[in-house]
């Protein structure tokens, strides 16, 4: 009897080696059969679907396209659609340009752009509430919007990857979206790897690579062994402690870009001692910028001076703050605190402790943390830090717990600084746990959301850097940098900063 | 047969019980837990829409409504096998899942097999060599294997196979080579108990009488050791896979994640994430079902195994 056990156990083993085999077998004859141009990347967050109005993967794997787009200056450019015209407060005009297909050789018209409007209405909350369309109309070439409300932003909103033209009658958007991109997708496995083949009717000119795998996997250390074994061309977001060995490779070579995210601090303004600007001004004096770039990030970030990547021209100009302990004694001073026996900031006999919460989903975080706590004792301020795993239900539901955060945000992704503005300094918004309720910022965001006028917004977003500047609602640290570790062999490609464009018809290898 | 027909009547009433009880714990603890589905829906990017639009986000998901009327419908549901729908993804959680059990599956037995090339040759030279270096030597591994962290061990696989001798891929699932680091990696992660395990067993049997009079009958001690010792002693091992099914699910994850495994792990780390409800709650009860259904296979096993349990049991 034992002897049946053993036989079923061994069938079983060689049925699977069998299967096994097989596919191995099969996907070998597949990949030396083709000897033409190809590249894999590695990218860090798995796509679950390649529906387009869904995951990000469809713009990113150069599937499918927006209406406009942001170039390497961040500024919006045409793309499907080649000229727009606002007509009212609220009614939008774009005219697609002439020649654009989908995958399955049929014209992009109005028509095929409004019907992917409408799915992605439907499917997508997100999007949908950030686009704010209330009714769209078809004409020839020429698509109308009209919005809810009067809504200048609209145009950048439409920059969003989910907002891209997809081919609604298609059966399986999921896995093969049909759409109008330089590459269309030959196969999907969920959240593991996508294969994309060259469309020869690109509008733009057809891609110079035949092939493009993008492969995912969420361990920074893997990515960068697989570029080094040659499994990967190119791996995104490099830890900057794997990067030695690519560095010395001189097959190999690093692109580190500033990303559009910020690292900073969040006040609390429901704390008494936070709503003294020189409070915040003095804990703000003492982040040392220079020493968080180079030793938290290996000098892979950029200080940051406020919300918004530098390179943006309503950044604003003013230079990040220098760390200068000296002042923030005396801005405390001035705040009315005293040195206590114990060498401890004290006002009316309570020494001032704060409450600083962190999380690890980015490691840099609790170590700015803690290199900020180390600051603060030095002048007399005690900061107690907490590690919370969910900071975003944490920060809302806890309240009152806590006094600063160290958070991170995409704070300008689709190169307007006005849906920030909005979540994150107007009382209601959704980003803005802290209760920052400052009037002239408030007004300012309120004239940027009724104002179109490109420039006119450049001004006032500019206007709003300078406030937050002033009043330090939030202690802006630094723009991590996006890391890319690259073979030497592709060639005509470069990592942008908004990380929407990474397969393009222009890339090539040698 | 009576038996185990009477076996897989009360494994079905447990299993009844068992996911009720289950499905309600986690559907409490979830709601409890911080965290937020409807930020997570919400988000473009990283940034949230509105407060307003969370309440109605919140309203069409049901997630107004008290714990137990959600938890009521979820049952009902579930009573018509309907797992409900991934809030994030959209998709029938029953399809999430089905297509990604195969892979873990896969993964598991490549693990099992792992397993027992390294665990039965260490344990048996640990029982034979008994207070001698091959038996330090298996109990060093066994402490080594069960103190090294899974995702650190399967990085110095990567940096050995892969980068330094360039025999086996980084990552991946595709062909037989991409399943050997990550079952090695997962095998040598299992293998520390039932090294121990073999090894005791295979002591004590190796004391018997029956061994005792193998050898005054004459037997040679491979022969022995094969055919008599090591047979008996690997039932344990079987039972011992019934138990730690559960445990095995849950230390595949990391696995899964580093080699980039399309299986269930790196799925069930990004439902909780994201706070997708239904696919956490549609996770915890595939692995119940197949923790249960594991267990009653092994009970079932037995009977077919070891003839001892059957009759002695069908007798009394």
């Amino acid at each position: 009897m034992k002897l049946k056990k053993v036989l079923i156990f061994s069938i079983f083993i060689v049925l699977l080696l069998t299967i096994i085999g097989c596919r191995s077998a099969n996907e070998k004859t597949a990949s030396q059969e083709s000897n033409e141009k190809s590249v894999t990347m590695l990218f860090s967050f798995a796509s679950k679907t390649m529906d387009p109005h869904q995951d990000w993967m469809g713009v990113r794997a150069g599937v499918a396209e927006t209406l406009v787009r942001i170039d390497g200056n961040l500024e919006i450019q045409p793309w499907l659609a080649e000229a727009w015209e606002r007509k009212d407060g609220k009614t939008w005009t774009f005219k697609i340009r002439e020649g654009v297909t989908f995958h399955d050789g049929t014209p992009v018209d109005g028509e095929a752009v409004k019907a992917s409007f409408e799915r992605v209405l439907e499917t997508n909350e997100a999007v949908s509430s950030s686009l704010k369309i209330e009714s769209m109309e078809a004409d020839g070439q020429e698509i109308t919007f009209v919005n809810t409300e009067e809504y200048p932003a609209f145009l950048s909103e439409l920059v969003h990857t989910n907002a891209s033209i997809v081919k609604v009658e298609a059966e399986s958007i999921g896995e093969q979206p049909i759409a109008t991109g330089p590459f269309k997708v030959t196969s999907f496995i969920s959240e593991t790897e996508v294969n994309l083949e060259r469309y020869e009717d690109y509008w733009d000119g057809a891609a110079k690579l035949d092939q493009v795998k993008i492969k995912f996997n969420s361990d920074g250390n893997v990515r960068a062994l697989a570029l080094q074994s040659g499994e990967a061309d190119i791996a995104y977001h490099l830890p900057p402690e794997s990067l030695e060995p690519i560095e010395s490779n001189d097959k190999l070579r690093v692109e580190s870009v500033p990303s559009l995210r910020v690292h900073f601090l969040l006040y609390n303004n429901a704390n008494p001692a936070l709503q003294d600007v020189n409070v915040r001004r003095a804990l703000d004096l003492l982040v040392n910028r220079p020493v968080a770039v180079k030793e938290i990030m290996n000098g892979h970030a950029t200080e940051a001076a406020g919300p918004f990547n530098p390179n943006f021209a309503f950044a604003g100009e003013t230079e990040p703050t220098s760390y200068d302990p000296e002042m923030a004694e005396k801005l405390l001073k001035e705040a009315g605190y005293r040195k206590n026996a114990d060498g401890k900031m004290e006002k009316e006999g309570k020494v001032l402790t704060l409450k600083l919460a962190t999380y690890s989903g980015r490691p840099e975080l609790p170590l700015l943390a803690q290199y900020l706590q180390g600051e603060a004792a030095s002048v007399g301020v005690d900061i107690e830090i907490v590690t919370i795993e969910n900071i975003d239900s944490y920060l809302w539901e806890r309240q009152d717990e806590w006094d600063m955060v160290t958070y991170s945000n995409l704070t300008a992704p689709r190169g307007d600084g006005g849906y920030f503005l909005n979540v994150a300094y107007l009382p209601e918004g959704a980003l803005n746990p802290g209760q920052i309720d400052i009037r002239e910022l408030n007004e300012l965001t309120e004239q940027l959301n009724t104002t179109a006028d490109p420039e006119k917004r450049m001004e006032l977003q500019e206007g709003a850097v300078n406030v937050i500047q002033k009043e330090v609602p939030h202690s802006f640290i630094l723009h991590p940098h996006i890391i890319v570790g690259v073979n030497d062999r592709v060639k005509d490609w470069e990592p942008g900063s908004e990380e929407y464009y990474l397969i393009t018809n222009k890339m090539d290898v040698k | 047969m009576r038996k185990a027909v009477s076996i897989i009547g009360s494994r079905l009433f447990q299993l009844i019980i068992m996911i009720l009880i289950l499905s309600f714990a986690t559907f409490v603890l979830m709601k409890i837990t911080p965290g937020d589905p409807v930020r997570a829906l919400l988000k473009v990017d990283d940034v949230i829409s509105t407060t307003d639009d969370k309440e109605r986000v919140m309203k069409e998901y049901g997630f107004d409504k008290p714990i137990l009327v959600q938890y009521v419908q979820w049952l009902w549901n579930v009573a018509q096998l309907d797992l409900g729908e991934s809030i994030i993804s959209k998709r029938p959680v029953l399809d999430i899942i089905l297509d990604r059990l195969p892979a873990t599956f896969a993964l598991s037995v490549g693990g099992m097999i792992a397993l027992f090339v390294i665990a039965v040759p260490l344990g048996v030279l640990g029982a034979v060599y008994e207070g001698r270096w091959p038996d330090y030597i298996s109990r060093w591994f066994a402490i080594l294997g069960a103190s090294i962290p899974s995702f650190w061990l399967g990085l110095l696989l990567i940096y050995f196979f892969s980068l330094k001798w360039n025999l086996l891929p980084v990552m991946g699932k595709g062909t037989l080579a991409h399943f050997v680091l990550p079952s090695i990696t997962l095998g040598i992660a299992m293998a520390p108990l039932y090294i121990k395990i073999l090894r005791e067993r295979l002591v004590s049997t190796l004391q018997s009488t029956y061994i005792e009079s193998a050898y005054a009958r004459g037997l040679g001690k491979g022969r022995i050791l094969l055919f008599h010792a090591l047979r008996g002693s690997l039932v344990p091992l079987v039972t011992m896979f019934g138990l730690s099914i559960g445990s095995l699910l849950g230390g595949i994850t990391v696995i899964e994640i580093l080699f980039s495994w399309p299986g269930m792990g790196e799925m069930i780390v990004q439902a909780v994430m994201q706070r997708d409800y239904p696919l956490i709650q549609g996770y915890i009860m595939v692995v119940g079902l197949l923790v249960v259904m594991t267990n009653l296979i092994v009970d079932l096993l037995y009977l077919i195994i070891d003839p001892q349990i059957r009759h002695g049991k069908e007798i009394s």
